[in-house]
């Protein structure tokens, strides 16, 4: 299994490959677009009590909240708009767990609308996960990065100053 | 945005836990941390390793400059955006003679161009300015041929040589002769406005490029020496003409600085610190200028289009999208 795959990558890669690859470069957006910084205060400040991080093999899960016999994986998002890549991006934390061994459940909160989601592994979207995961490995080896075809997204986008210069 | 924070009194740097402030002898000022990226420090001050410390956790650059307004050097913290990737590649354009000539010939074609626009506008004011225009432009012709870097600088050498000229022109004040281009000391005031704006574009370049994953020390145009910035140099080419030279003018011929700003020194002639702040107060407002953008879609400040610069760089050395330098459209 390649372990160049990370949450985060799974996050983008329901968004834009492009961002794929250029995060796996580490090419970074700039730190001080508004966007990300209010993703890192809601990450700061938001289920403080509950908060812990676990760090997982090359990941590192935002919240793990267990009661007696169950692991419940927590992520916090900003909004629900995105619903699917976070999703994908539990899932494929929820994937990982499994494969050494810890069966867990997933939920997903939205702090600002006070919502919860929860996730759960199926055989159907094991599958999937698992074709994210081959689909992201080519990408990242691919010689440069996929061209830049402007999608709705991109007006939020960290990396839109780049794209679009 | 992040702001620059400009200390020209003398005093003392202070880290106070997570705070940072500045003590001189008007007492105390607090500088904002998540607000700040670069501290441009022009009188005495102090500071010690604490101090530092945190400069760096917090990702801000300190410039000094001396007591005459020379640069003197950057505190550059610790790289925080590395990409492995993105220095291999920008090595690799070094190494190419052929890549790293294209690259110096774009920026020397970038400068040109923003030359020849500075004179189009003054032209279109009355000043006479056909016979520099056309020199330069003859000059301008010959950047895509050269052959080598050394090449291209002497070019680039004889179209400034031109363009210096053409101050004079349109200026056309006595106090602000040109005569000759000295820089180390410079000998006169237009000499010494020169040195100080090129070394505050400079600095400014270098703090932009700190916010992308491109390594300072990999110059195209200046030669590279693995030790001094140069990739600010190469970049600020492109934009010297249209920053600071029309800052020059502007505060030149609407005599915001005058002849008695300036003071006669062994280091050669030197702006006094009422003629420099005036000076930054107008290269500042020049930065947060802000122009339509044509692929962005929104207005950008000239800031902006330096770090815009820097990301077509980026993707140059990708090989996603050839370089071409910003030019000025008006
Ligand atoms: S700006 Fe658009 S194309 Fe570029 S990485 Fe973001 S989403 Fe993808």
């Amino acid at each position: 299994m390649d372990m160049k795959v990370t949450g985060t990558l799974m996050q983008s890669y329901t968004i834009c490959k492009r961002q794929v690859w250029l995060m796996a470069h580490q090419i970074i957006p700039d730190q001080e677009h508004p966007f990300i910084e209010m993703g890192r205060i809601i990450d700061d400040n938001s289920y403080d009590r509950d908060k812990k991080k676990l760090h997982f093999e090359n990941v590192v899960i935002d919240l793990v909240r267990s009661d007696k016999d169950n692991f419940l994986v927590g992520e916090v998002k900003k909004s629900s708009k995105a619903e699917k890549s976070a999703k994908m991006q539990l899932l494929f934390y929820l994937y990982r767990l499994k494969q050494s061994g810890i069966i867990a459940k997933g939920q997903l909160f939205f702090p600002e609308e006070r919502k919860r989601i929860n996730v759960e592994l199926t055989e159907t979207n094991e599958k999937e996960i698992l074709n994210a995961i081959n689909e992201i490995t080519d990408i990242i080896d691919r010689e440069k990065a996929p061209d830049f075809v402007k999608i709705p997204y991109c007006k939020n986008c960290g990396y839109r100053e780049f794209c679009m210069s | 945005m992040k702001k620059s924070i400009y200390i020209f009194s003398d005093g003392e740097l202070h880290r106070k836990d997570n705070t940072l402030f500045f003590e001189g002898e008007n007492g105390r000022k607090f500088i904002p941390v998540e607000n700040t990226s670069e501290i441009m420090i022009f009188g005495e001050v102090s500071l010690n390793k604490r101090f530092l410390e945190f400069i760096s956790q917090s990702e801000i650059i300190l410039h000094f400059f001396n007591y005459y307004g020379y640069y003197v050097g950057s505190y550059y913290p610790r790289e925080h955006l590395n990409s492995g990737y993105m220095i291999l590649k920008q090595a690799e354009h070094y190494n190419d003679d052929n890549k790293r000539l294209y690259l110096a010939q774009k920026f020397i074609e970038g400068a040109y161009k923003n030359i020849r626009q500075v004179l189009k506008y003054y032209q279109n004011r009355d000043k006479d300015l056909e016979d520099i225009i056309y020199c330069i432009e003859k000059l301008g012709e010959l950047i895509n041929g050269t052959l080598s870097v050394n090449e291209l600088m002497a070019i680039e050498g004889n179209i400034r040589e031109y363009y210096y000229k053409s101050f004079d022109v349109i200026l056309n004040n006595r106090d602000f002769e040109f005569d000759v281009r000295s820089k180390r000391p410079p000998k006169n005031s237009l000499n010494t406005l020169i040195s100080f704006g090129n070394s505050l574009m400079y600095t400014t370049v270098l703090s932009e490029i700190y916010k992308t994953h491109l390594a300072p020390r990999i110059g195209y145009l200046h030669s590279t020496n693995f030790r001094r910035f140069s990739l600010n140099l190469d970049i600020a080419e492109i934009f010297k003409p249209i920053i600071i030279d029309r800052v020059i003018f502007s505060v030149v011929s609407k005599n915001m600085i005058k002849k008695d700003d300036f003071d006669d020194n062994a280091e050669g002639l030197i702006l006094k610190e009422r003629g420099k702040k005036i000076f930054i107060e107008e290269y500042v407002s020049k930065l947060t200028t802000t122009i339509k953008h044509r692929t962005i879609g929104n207005n950008v400040s000239y800031r902006r289009l330096i770090r815009l610069e820097l990301y077509k760089l980026e993707k140059h050395l990708m090989e996603e999208q050839g370089y071409e330098p910003f030019l000025a459209q008006w």
